[in-house]
């Protein structure tokens, strides 16, 4: 027998190295993976370090959240059969535009996602594609060192004395600002959907300074450069105990829901998965967790909130009965005028 | 001193202050302890460097970035110099065309040229790895590389190339010790704009990162719009900081004066 190695056993013994060597890699790689879109901040903070890893024990998959914007055109630019993401959360605005291109599907039931029982009727209504499971007020934040009256209706905002230190969003590229827009038809003239009259006074309101996103915002309102803004209620509510001189006021006419809605992708790979994930998101406890790190508004009416949060947050049905929803079906489909329009008079 | 002379200065004034203005905001930003911008200043804090690089998120970026512009720096030289060199020597047929297409990238808007790339990766089931975001910055990079490099060919004395050839030397060594030598101020050039573009390329990377492995740019964009605070200013500071040690080393090693000479 020679003591020579063959060159098959050769090949055989690196064979098995090389299997020794990538088998963790093979066995990570049959762990299904789940691909959603989350937002940064303490959101994505409060996700990555406590919520996903959870879901990833539990479910014994692993999660890659995508936080790097824009989620709808990658979504769009990736095949359908084999969509970019698994589970899509944006807006309500940005999920009405993903069901016109197909790329989500148009509702998520109990069977799909058994924690849908327990939520608002606002977190499954028509308004929503998939389901919302969380939502913002969107209101008025002011100043409280400035002398002004706490606002109680949102046609105070006009108030002439704002002139130049009022605050809302740059239309085009803001829900908030769309929101807010349709609401003026609605204050101003004949309903949500009389632009014309929402037009003129949005052109009323100026000078006002317009900013892209909400964070923007808050920093204006912090920093005095706003004296009263359009916003949601985290964005003032997330200050609360650090002694700065603001405060958020809900409108008597009622405050915009500006939701956290997720949905799956119809060709996900994972869809039984992606399922499982938005009904974990539902769950009481996970709601719990996110809604008192963020000042976010719980979808779950089972979620108990602790007493400061349940003070401020939408959470009992008089509250949430206040939430206007937006119709994104009809603003969508009006956009590209809408802008034009809103462009012109902004340039005025 | 003259009129001429006067304006001329307070010309220059103005425009180093113009330049200058936004950095000093962003400085003042930065070391100010309210988490919004605020004029004059209450105070001197580090507390938002602090926070810079205690965030993994920043942190790993930063590398992540630099990593992907070293690699687009030799890249874009490789490709860049050798492109040149042929587009000025070869006697290509085309050879304006080919020029226009190598500047392509240039003209395009970046995010139409992000956008077909990640289309491209999807529909071949590449995914995005990172060297599809290094190849992305670097078809932006090339350019650069390829032009300030014909800037100095142009220039060339190629009567130096014939000596050393008539004195015996082969081709390659000619290339090695003539060529590339006097090339080099052109390719570093194009090497540091290389590095500048790939350092602050938002549009390209914004669609070719991936979760868990993003640019500094769109850490920082993403984290603007939830949280604007000091931290952007620090990262900006700290960006500013590298871009000008970059353009340092390569003073070091080059000479700045050959470089801006281009």
């Amino acid at each position: 027998m020679s003591d020579r190695i063959s060159r098959r056993a050769a090949l055989v013994g690196a064979g098995a190295g090389l299997a020794m060597v990538a088998a963790p890699h093979v066995a990570r790689a049959q762990a299904a993976t789940l691909k959603i879109t989350t937002w940064g901040g303490k959101w994505g903070d409060v996700m990555k370090g406590e919520v996903l890893p959870a879901f990833e024990r539990e479910f014994k998959c692993k999660v890659e959240a995508d936080q790097a914007f824009p989620f709808l055109p990658k979504l769009a630019a990736s095949p359908t059969s084999a969509p970019l993401y698994d589970v899509l959360h944006t807006n309500s605005n940005e999920q009405w535009s993903a069901l016109d291109q197909g790329l989500v599907m148009d509702k998520l039931t109990v069977r799909e996602v058994p924690n849908i029982k327990d939520v608002y009727p606002y977190a499954v209504s028509d308004r929503i594609v998939g389901v919302s499971i969380f939502t913002s007020a969107i209101g008025l934040g002011y100043r409280t060192d400035k002398g002004l009256a706490p606002p109680t209706s949102w046609k105070d905002l006009a108030d002439p004395k704002l002139a130049g230190v009022r605050g809302a969003y740059q239309i085009p590229v803001n829900s908030l600002g769309q929101s807010h827009l349709l609401l003026l038809g609605q204050l101003y003239g004949k309903g949500y959907q009389d632009l014309d009259a929402a037009y003129k006074a949005l052109e009323a309101l100026k000078p006002i300074k317009m900013v892209d996103f909400t964070g923007q915002m808050e920093k204006m309102i912090l920093s005095g450069e706003v004296t009263m803004a359009v916003i949601h209620d985290s964005g003032i509510l997330r200050y609360e105990g650090q002694n700065q001189p603001t405060e958020f006021a809900a409108p008597r006419e009622g405050v915009l829901s500006l939701e956290q809605v997720l949905n799956v992708t119809p060709g996900s790979k994972v869809k039984e998965l992606a399922f499982a994930f938005c009904d974990y998101m539902l769950r009481p406890d996970v709601q719990k967790k996110l809604a008192e790190a963020v000042w976010y508004s719980p979808a779950n009416k089972t979620v108990s909130l602790d007493k400061k949060y349940a003070d401020r947050l939408f959470i009992t049905p008089e509250k949430v009965a206040t939430l206007i929803q937006t119709d994104w079906k009809w603003y969508n489909a009006r956009k590209d005028a809408i802008d034009a329009r809103v462009a012109r008079i902004m340039r005025a | 001193m003259s009129a001429a002379r006067s304006v001329y200065l307070t010309a220059n004034v103005a425009i180093l202050i113009f330049l200058i203005a936004p950095l000093a905001v962003i400085a003042i930003f930065a070391l100010n302890p309210t988490p919004y911008i605020q004029f004059p200043p209450v105070g001197v804090t580090w507390r938002w460097f602090q926070k810079f690089w205690a965030s993994p998120e920043f942190t790993n970026s930063l590398v992540l970035s630099l990593e992907v512009a070293f690699a687009v720096v030799v890249l874009s030289m490789a490709i860049g110099g050798a492109a040149a060199i042929g587009l000025e020597r070869g006697r290509l047929p085309g050879a304006r065309l080919v020029t226009a297409l190598f500047l392509t990238p240039l003209m395009l808007p970046a995010i139409l040229t992000g956008l077909a790339m990640f289309q491209l990766l999807l529909s071949f089931g590449i995914g995005r790895p990172v060297w599809a975001l290094v190849l992305g910055h670097t078809v932006v990079a090339v350019p650069y590389v390829i032009r300030t490099t014909l800037a100095v060919l142009s220039e060339f004395d190629r009567r130096v190339e014939e000596a050393a050839a008539v004195l015996g030397a082969t081709p390659t060594r000619v290339f090695a010790e003539v060529t590339l030598p006097l090339i080099r101020p052109g390719v570093f050039a194009g090497g540091v704009f290389a590095f500048i573009t790939s350092f602050d390329q938002f549009p390209i990377s914004l669609f070719l990162v991936t979760p868990g492995h993003e640019t500094l740019p769109v850490v920082m964009f993403n984290y603007m719009k939830f949280d604007l605070d000091g931290t952007i200013a620090a990262a900006s500071m700290v960006s500013i900081l590298l871009a000008v040690g970059v353009v340092f080393i390569i003073d070091r090693l080059v000479g700045l004066r050959a470089t801006v000479a281009i």
